[in-house]
């Protein structure tokens, strides 16, 4: 498309290193395929004598590691995250939302196998394997939605409005919901 | 609500004189009264001012500072106050030894005074989302975080102040104990001091964001320790005063190529400012160098840039200048007008 | 909703009603292209037809009307209006510079009195609303402050924290989106904001207007001006109720263009707020319909040319696509001796 969006997450290919300055760190896996570089980080932490706190597993369990973690860390902790875009999103919105700051966030993006997408009609978010600019029938509403490239890093979902809305009908009220 | 006193716009003082020594300063500027001075502690003395005509004074966040014309220089003072709804602006000002005339000049200040000032400019505030402020105060470095303290108070925001200071040169000791109550940690003796700094920077729960302000040297070692200790840069504020900040540059002469004149441009006056009111209109719109409008060819002469519109290759071929803003390297600088 | 206005013009009436003469006409040319437009704010800007800008804040004769259809939006759907919890001094701070500006856009419909000790009385005739309140305190205000001022003022609100280097948009009261919506975006960088627009990153004109906004000081206002086109006179075009207004951009084809087709302008301006050092962002949308900027010849003429000259990505992004050229069309034969 050769436009810059840059609501749209854009990942480096290769993990960012574990940092140097860390005093303690939160490394957090999320998939199978994230488990090689979150081991790489914990072995530079171990080397470097930095105390680091491990969580393997889905969305849910890191998620209340990260919490638990962060209950107790002083600055100088940092959160190392590996996994798929719509998890490493959730992640690091949880890690904001709890006071982090950008670079105290160390992201790394296996893939991104499916995206989370918010109906701006209904508030329902579907996850989809669709990529953006593709259509994807609402988990809420039932309808069609246009998978817009606006990203919402609060939310970690991407923006989906009705896609034909201009050949339909005006709708007379907010669109059913479930 | 009454409106503060102004002084007359640029525009009423445009005219071209040959050769001015003077400064011609802008708009937007504050006349203000000395309502009180007090000796606040050795070497202190703290000076409170009010709008020449007693109306409301512009309000400012917490840590601003005022920006005085201290008799032929322009000296910046951090403010005490909260800056919500502020019916006068105290500074506590330090006499500096080599007295190059600037704390002198406000030593010397009596209640009555007539004092002239920019309007309050913001550096270092606090950040919204911190979970913590950590504040930090060596010596005379007290005033902005007073400030601090004073909105952290109003807002019921978490927070600790350390003060360092010299037994009888602490200022503020009264309002600041009544203020804080546990949260000030009052350090006369330098050991204690470093150690408490040093215990905060090691444990402080993520979230937390430090603010220090003192001398240069109590600055550079909070700096160099936090990030030993992994502090991201985001997190530590310090204020210190730059001279580049007060800068009105030096003056110079604008040469116009096509018509032959030469439009002399005194220091704190813009090059725009300057052309314009010799008669010469050039296109503008923002006057804060972001737009583009003003650009001017340069055919002689290094421009100093200042603008956020030119890329890094524009300005370095040095054939254009943002005439809003930027100035000029040499004594004369030659423009396509 | 307000209905579209059902008086025809008299050709030859003088003076234009109004709506035209205060309408801001935004093109400086007969091509647009997005820049970083911005200027000061408070000096009336002319146009062809009259002139606007002199005030921060304009009230005209669709303020109740107005006011009405916003509080029917927020209570049927309060995800209008977000706030992030830091933001609540930096809406404090936006509500009494509002109300300020309110009153002194029309001190003969509202009254803000100030009675000491942070406590104001507040008066709205037009919507006959009576407010005693402590600044800072919600609980001296029947709901959250952004959401019950939002009726008060025909301006969306849209709230810049700073911090990090960068501009977060971490709360907001929005009625009149053009096609965006509040709860999506709310907690974005400015830049993110704009992610979707096109031309405007490769161009840095978004990063240089995060420069600009970043650089405020205090009590500084701007302004600047977007456009796009909107069918009926309605004000709530958000992405939320595309399926509402989204199917007249193909019906207004078969429809009476002159009245139905808008030209829908914002006024912008940029405030940085003075004690929180929030930016502000109001947002003032003006609906002016083809055939009231046909009876001024300028416009008619300027308005088909831009039309025609827009590049398809941007009158894409607009919306425009399906009916620019029946736009231009139209504005021309309006012209046609």
């Amino acid at each position: 498309m050769g436009i810059e969006h840059t609501s749209v997450p854009r990942w480096p290919a290769d993990a960012p290193p574990f940092d140097p300055r860390a005093r303690s760190a939160t490394v957090l896996a999320l998939c199978a395929d994230a488990e090689p570089v979150a081991a790489a980080w914990a072995a530079a932490g171990g080397a470097a004598g930095v105390p680091v706190s491990s969580c393997t597993g889905d969305l849910e369990q890191a998620l209340r590691h990260l919490d638990a973690d962060m209950a107790g860390a002083v600055v100088g902790w940092r959160l190392l995250v590996a996994g798929p875009e719509a998890e490493v999103l959730r992640v690091r919105a949880r890690a904001t939302e709890l006071g982090a700051v950008g670079s105290e966030v160390l992201a790394h993006v296996t893939g991104v196998p499916s995206r989370r997408v918010l109906c701006v009609h209904c508030d329902a978010v579907t996850e989809t394997d669709e990529p953006v600019g593709g259509t994807v029938a609402c988990a809420g509403c039932g309808h069609d939605l246009h998978l817009y490239h606006h990203v919402s890093r609060r939310l970690g979902a991407y923006l989906g409005f009705l896609t034909d809305a201009e050949e339909r009908d005006p709708a007379g009220a907010v669109l059913e919901t479930r | 609500m009454t409106t503060t006193s102004l002084v007359p716009a640029a525009s009423e003082l445009a005219q071209a004189d040959p050769s001015p020594t003077v400064a011609v300063t802008g708009p937007g500027l504050l006349s203000l009264r000395v309502q009180a001075v007090e000796t606040a502690a050795d070497g202190v003395r703290t000076v409170t001012l009010t709008g020449a005509d007693g109306g409301a004074l512009p309000a400012h966040p917490p840590g601003s500072h005022l920006v005085l014309h201290c008799g032929g220089r322009r000296n910046a003072y951090s403010l005490t106050g909260c800056g919500t709804r502020p019916r006068s602006y105290t500074v506590s000002v330090l006499l500096l030894g080599d007295g190059q005339g600037g704390s002198r000049w406000v030593h010397g200040l009596q209640p009555g005074d007539h004092v002239l000032a920019d309007r309050p400019r913001s550096a270092f505030a606090p950040v919204a989302t911190a979970r913590h402020h950590l504040l930090i105060a060596g010596g005379i470095g007290i005033t902005p975080l007073l400030s601090h303290a004073r909105a952290a108070r109003r807002w019921q925001r978490s927070f600790e102040l350390l003060y360092g200071y010299r037994p009888g040169a602490g200022a503020h000791l009264p309002e600041l104990r009544e203020l804080c109550g546990p949260r000030l940690l009052e350090l006369p003796q330098l050991p204690d001091f470093l150690a408490a700094v040093e215990a905060r920077l090691v444990a402080s729960p993520v979230g937390t964001h430090v603010y220090a302000c003192g001398p240069a040297a109590m600055l550079d070692a909070v700096l160099e320790r936090a990030d030993e200790l992994g502090w991201p840069q985001e997190r530590v504020h310090t204020e210190r005063f730059s001279a580049a900040d007060l800068d009105p540059g030096a003056p110079f002469r604008a040469v116009l190529r096509r018509s032959g004149r030469r439009v002399p441009v005194p220091s704190g006056v813009s090059l725009l400012t300057a052309l314009e009111g010799a008669g010469v209109p050039v296109p503008n719109l923002c006057r804060q160098g972001v737009c583009g409008e003003c650009r001017v060819g340069v055919l002689a002469g290094a421009p100093l840039h200042r603008d956020l519109f030119l890329s890094d290759e524009e300005k370095a071929a040095g054939d254009s200048v943002m005439c809003c803003v930027s100035r000029s390297e040499d004594p004369d600088l030659e423009l396509d007008l | 909703m307000t209905p579209d206005l059902d008086d025809r013009l008299d050709l030859d009436a003088r003076p234009l009603p109004r709506r035209v003469r205060e309408f801001p006409f935004p093109f400086p040319t007969d091509s647009y292209r997005y820049s970083t437009n911005v200027e000061a704010a408070g000096a009336a800007n002319p146009t062809a037809a009259g002139a606007w800008g002199a005030s921060v804040l304009a009230v005209d004769e669709f303020y109740v009307g107005d006011a009405t259809e916003c509080a029917g939006l927020l209570a049927a759907d309060p995800s209008r209006c977000q706030e992030l919890p830091h933001m609540r001094p930096a809406v404090w701070d936006a509500v009494l510079y509002v109300l300020t500006q309110l009153e002194r856009a029309r001190p003969d419909y509202f009254r803000l009195e100030d009675l000491g000790e942070d406590r104001f009385r507040w008066t709205n005739r037009p919507l006959g609303l009576q407010q005693s309140f402590r600044y800072g305190d919600d609980s001296t205000l029947p709901t959250d402050p952004l959401r019950w001022l939002a009726p008060q003022v025909q301006d969306d609100l849209v709230l810049l924290d700073q911090r990090e280097g960068a501009l977060w948009a971490d709360a907001g009261v929005v009625t009149a989106a053009a096609d965006w919506s509040m709860k999506f975006d709310v907690g974005m960088s400015f830049l993110e904001v704009h992610g979707p627009v096109p031309r405007i990153h490769p161009e840095r004109i978004i990063s240089r207007a995060q420069d600009f906004l970043m650089r405020l000081q205090p009590g500084e206002e701007y302004r600047r001006t977007n456009w796009t086109m909107t069918v009926g006179r309605r004000l709530d075009v958000a992405t939320e109720t595309y399926p509402e207004w989204g199917p007249d951009r193909r019906l207004v084809l078969a429809q009476d263009l002159g009245a139905r087709l808008h030209l829908r302008v914002e006024v912008q301006h940029l405030v940085r707020l003075p004690s929180s050092g929030a930016v502000l962002f109001l947002i003032r949308t003006y609906l002016l319909p083809l055939r009231d900027i046909a009876h001024v010849p300028q416009w008619r003429d300027r308005l088909a040319a831009v039309l025609d000259e827009l590049p398809e990505d941007m009158a894409d992004y607009k919306g425009l696509t399906r009916y620019r050229r029946a736009a231009a069309d139209w504005l021309r034969a309006a012209g046609a001796p």
